[in-house]
């Protein structure tokens, strides 16, 4: 009767029921996985509270959110942050006044100015400049910064406020430039010509139609960008003095100020674990913590309110009426404004300021008999400024990096223990605990993101849960990376008794690159078409066997670069590793998960602030830790080209 | 014929890379009348439409030989000011593309683009445009909403007024109806048939009842040809080319 072969003769009840079961246990693991990102954060919170709640219990809430001196260690020790949170803000702002203009400008120029080649060059130098580590940042902060801020201004120390706003500045405009830059680029095309088509300059259309129609992107990427600031660590605590005092007067930017995430990078190391001194390390936590939370939710509240506005239905009333939105401009453009003028009789001698005033006099009176074409010349002038202010930053730190740090590389450098506290032999554990650590932590961070991801495409449609680990992830993406290295040290050095060890950096440094890993996995998976999948599923095919053989193979490319860039963002962090994993000179490498490490970062942050006349190997620790990270960011980004291209066809 | 042509192309030839998408195109745009240019897909027609205010620029790689002569003077030469010979050719897309303002700021966006600051006269050069694109009744009690919660039609009709706004002298029109049901499609045409008493009007469509609808001049293309351009009736009822009577009695296309 059977004239075809048949290929199965109907599956038997029993293997469809075991293929069910193992479709189901499938799903179960890769739920766990997701999950585990709210379990991580919960976590988090969970052992910051329980350790910072006694100094609450102890000195009282308002006393210590607005107490007005920080001294730990004095006879009678005083537990008031109100100075710490001021500086965090001061410095913070300070940084918007400089990454903001200039990475906006950036911006525009990238995505509207610029030739196709020259962008080719400015897009992966922004992402170079977001790949260098914080510690190196600081480190070229206080060796060529904070000497030219102290010459300048003729000032006993260059340490000072000033120094780090223009620090953190720099560590921002990657990011704003970044988000910007993708809002500034989905602005619709016909926009742009239906503004040129009526005989608008360039500039016109760029000034009231695109940057207008892109403004809550940009908005967006400077909460990030702001989020960001406040809470880097290393490049902070190494050039802004740590006083914990309010300058006098208050808006005094050549003075030292101290930042939370100073605070605990400097004392976490040195604190009596118990002691009071010790919760209020944590009490600090949690201020940063909450700061940082409220600031990244309300970026990812505008990205998303962004999308859902551009797909929502025509007659929908805006969020903010056209009245209320240009009164709000014109209030923060004012404020602004008042603010600069500040800042410019403040840091500049005066006849520099009255000059700058002056060309601001001037435009305001001259603008109306400019021709447009006149200002639209001056304003591609300032916009090319800024892209190349950002690249010559690039240049200048890179430059002093590679001159300075070329000589001391040596082959003795590169495979010998160090030798009189780091000043001479070299630097071989400190390379091979990078390695270490890096290793470790994409081999826990990989299984779990990519599971996670999985589980948040492929098995789920969006609701309360999905909800919910979506939460978590952008919670743990914005937490701080040394509130990671405080809930390390809490909860696996301390509470579970494993000691200051390899797994515990490992298991630190997976958690914070965690929320990487799931994002980039999770894009990747997205791009791959449905019909793709239907097309599989058509067959027969049952979830699991469409997911390994459709969906992944091409999905890969997307999901190793994630891991790449996860792997430079791992090489290059200190904060998180600091309490947890390191020491600072072993002249023998680990032989057991349970014993401490070298690393690179760490080595050069007290190469640079503790051990004197090591000049040049601190530039030498420098410049094998940029080569490294931005080596694994180069990798990374040309992968991620080369598969767009391929997919572009 | 020549004191009433407004536009004359000469010998015009474009290039997409290697694609020769407009070859050897030579043809006079008569003043204040409604000229239609139709043809089948990716015959060029919309290339040439972008040449007149030269819209190609924002195009990579394309590159132009011949001339466009405006104003006694030729728009592809090297010295033109791009902005302002597009103040006096405004073009009309074939997907509304109205910005995400108000229905005001829309419309008021043209004249202060180009130095108006004056509100009475903005106010004035907007309702005059709004009625000129008989959409002004829909609208005046709204003018502060959105621009994007309008229907496709009035954002396509709000978009003409955007353009007459800035009082240009010839209007391009990429296929405005195509992206609009036929009670819409039905006002923009009478809407063209109006504007003709005052301005010169280009009109891609790949619609042909509509072309003998609405134009009083129809150019032919193929495959980057003109092959035929004359008096619409003519054109429809005695074509003197073979090519445009199988298009046009629906042979192929």
């Amino acid at each position: 009767m059977n004239f075809l072969p048949s290929i199965t003769t109907g599956t038997s009840s029993g293997t469809a029921r075991s293929s069910l079961f193992k479709e189901r246990s499938i799903k179960t693991v890769f739920f766990c996985t997701a999950f585990f990102a709210v379990i991580v954060i919960s976590f988090i919170l969970l052992f910051l509270l329980r350790d910072g709640y006694p100094i609450l219990n102890q000195v009282g809430i308002v006393d210590f959110l607005l107490g007005s001196a920080w001294a730990p260690t004095a006879v009678e020790p005083l537990y008031g942050i109100f100075p710490l949170i001021f500086g965090t803000i001061a410095v913070t702002i300070g940084a918007m006044c400089f990454a903001v203009p200039l990475s906006i400008g950036c911006a525009i120029y990238i995505s509207e100015l610029a030739s196709p080649r020259i962008k080719s060059i400015l897009k992966p130098a922004t992402e170079l400049l977001a790949g260098i580590p914080s510690v190196v940042y600081g480190f070229f902060g206080l060796v060529v910064l904070t000497n030219f801020i102290r010459t300048t201004f003729d000032i006993p120390t260059g340490e000072t406020w000033l120094a780090g706003s223009v620090l953190l500045g720099i560590m921002a405009l990657p990011t704003i430039i970044s988000v910007s830059e993708d809002a500034i680029s989905s602005v619709p095309c016909e926009y742009r010509e239906g503004s040129l088509a009526i005989g608008a300059t360039r500039w016109q259309t760029i000034s009231k139609v695109i940057v207008p129609s892109a403004l809550s992107g940009i908005a967006a990427a400077t909460i990030l960008g702001i989020g960001r600031a406040i809470g880097e660590t290393m490049a902070v605590l190494m050039v802004t003095g740590n006083a914990a005092i309010i300058p006098d007067p208050i808006w005094n930017v050549l003075s030292p100020v101290r930042t939370l995430t100073g605070t605990l990078g400097i004392e976490m190391g040195e604190v009596a674990v118990g002691s009071d001194h010790y919760h209020a390390l944590f009490g600090v936590a949690v201020v940063l913590l909450v700061i940082t939370l409220i600031v990244n939710t309300s970026a990812v509240i505008i990205l998303s309110r962004l999308r859902e506005g551009k797909t929502s239905t025509p007659g929908k009333k805006p969020f903010l009426t056209t009245a209320t939105k240009n009164a709000l401009l014109k209030g923060c453009t004012y404020l602004v404004l008042a603010g600069v003028v500040l800042l410019l009789f403040i840091s500049l001698p005066w006849w520099a300021a009255g000059l700058v005033l002056a060309a601001g006099a001037a435009w305001y009176f001259g603008k109306d008999r400019l021709t447009r074409n006149h200002v639209e010349k001056i304003a591609f002038v300032l916009i090319g400024a800024a892209a190349v202010i950002v690249i010559a930053i690039l240049a200048i730190l890179l430059e002093d990096i590679v001159v300075h740090g070329l000589p001391a590389i040596s082959w003795e450098f590169l495979t010998q223990p160090p030798r009189d506290l780091g000043r001479a032999g070299g630097i071989f554990p400190a390379i091979v605990g990078t390695l270490y650590l890096v290793t470790g932590a994409i081999a826990i961070a990989l299984p779990l993101g990519v599971g996670a991801a999985i589980y948040l495409v492929e098995y789920t449609r969006e609701g309360r849960i999905t909800r919910l680990i979506r939460t978590g992830v952008d919670l743990l993406n914005g937490t701080p990376s040394i509130v990671f290295g405080l809930f390390a040290f809490s909860f696996i050095v301390i509470y579970l008794n494993i000691g200051v060890s390899l797994i515990a950096g490992q298991i630190t440094l997976a958690l914070m690159v965690l929320p990487t890993v799931i994002r980039t996995t999770e894009e990747s998976l997205k791009s791959i078409s449905l019909s793709l999948r239907e097309g599989s599923l058509a067959l027969g095919a049952t979830k699991w066997q469409t997911i390994r053989n459709v969906v992944l193979p091409p999905a890969l490319p997307g999901i190793l670069t994630g891991a790449i860039l996860s792997i430079g963002r791992a090489a290059g962090e200190t904060a998180p590793i600091m309490f947890t994993a390191v020491v600072f000179s072993s002249r023998f490498l680990p032989t057991s998960l349970f014993q401490p490490v070298m690393a690179l970062p760490y080595h050069l942050y007290i190469l640079a602030t503790n051990v004197p006349n090591s000049s040049v190997n601190r530039y030498g620790t420098a410049l094998v830790l940029v080569v490294m990270v931005v080596g694994f960011y180069s990798v990374a980004i040309l992968l991620r080209n080369h598969f767009q291209k391929k997919a572009r066809g | 014929m020549s004191e009433h042509t407004i536009i004359s192309t000469n010998n015009l030839n474009l290039w997409y890379q290697e694609k020769h998408a407009l070859q050897s195109v030579s043809m006079k745009i008569p003043k204040k009348h409604v000229t239609a240019l139709i043809g089948p897909s990716g015959c060029g027609k919309s290339t040439l439409l972008r040449c007149f205010n030269r819209m190609n620029d924002l195009v990579d790689h394309v590159k132009i030989t011949g001339e466009i002569v405006f104003d006694d003077e030729n728009i592809h030469a090297p010295g033109t000011d791009v902005v302002t010979l597009r103040k006096k050719i405004g073009m009309v897309f074939q997907k509304p593309n109205p910005f995400p303002k108000s229905i005001y700021e829309n419309v008021a966006y043209g004249p202060r683009v180009h130095g108006i600051r004056d509100t009475a006269e903005l106010d004035k050069i907007v309702e005059r445009s709004l009625r000129h694109a008989a959409i002004w009744d829909e609208v005046k009690d709204r003018m502060n909403d959105s621009a994007l919660g309008l229907s496709g039609g009035q954002q396509q009709r709000l978009c003409i007024a955007r353009t007459l706004a800035v009082e240009p002298e010839v209007i391009l029109m990429d296929e405005p109806c195509s992206a609009l049901d036929p009670i819409a499609t039905a006002k923009i045409e009478n809407l063209i048939d109006m504007l003709k008493a005052d301005y010169t009007v280009i009109i891609v469509t790949h619609n042909m009842q509509q072309a003998a609808r609405v134009s009083d001049y129809t150019g032919f293309m193929y495959l980057g040809k003109l092959i035929e351009c004359g008096i619409t009736a003519q054109i429809f009822e005695h074509p003197k080319e073979e090519l445009t009577e199988n298009y046009i009695t629906g042979r192929f296309g």
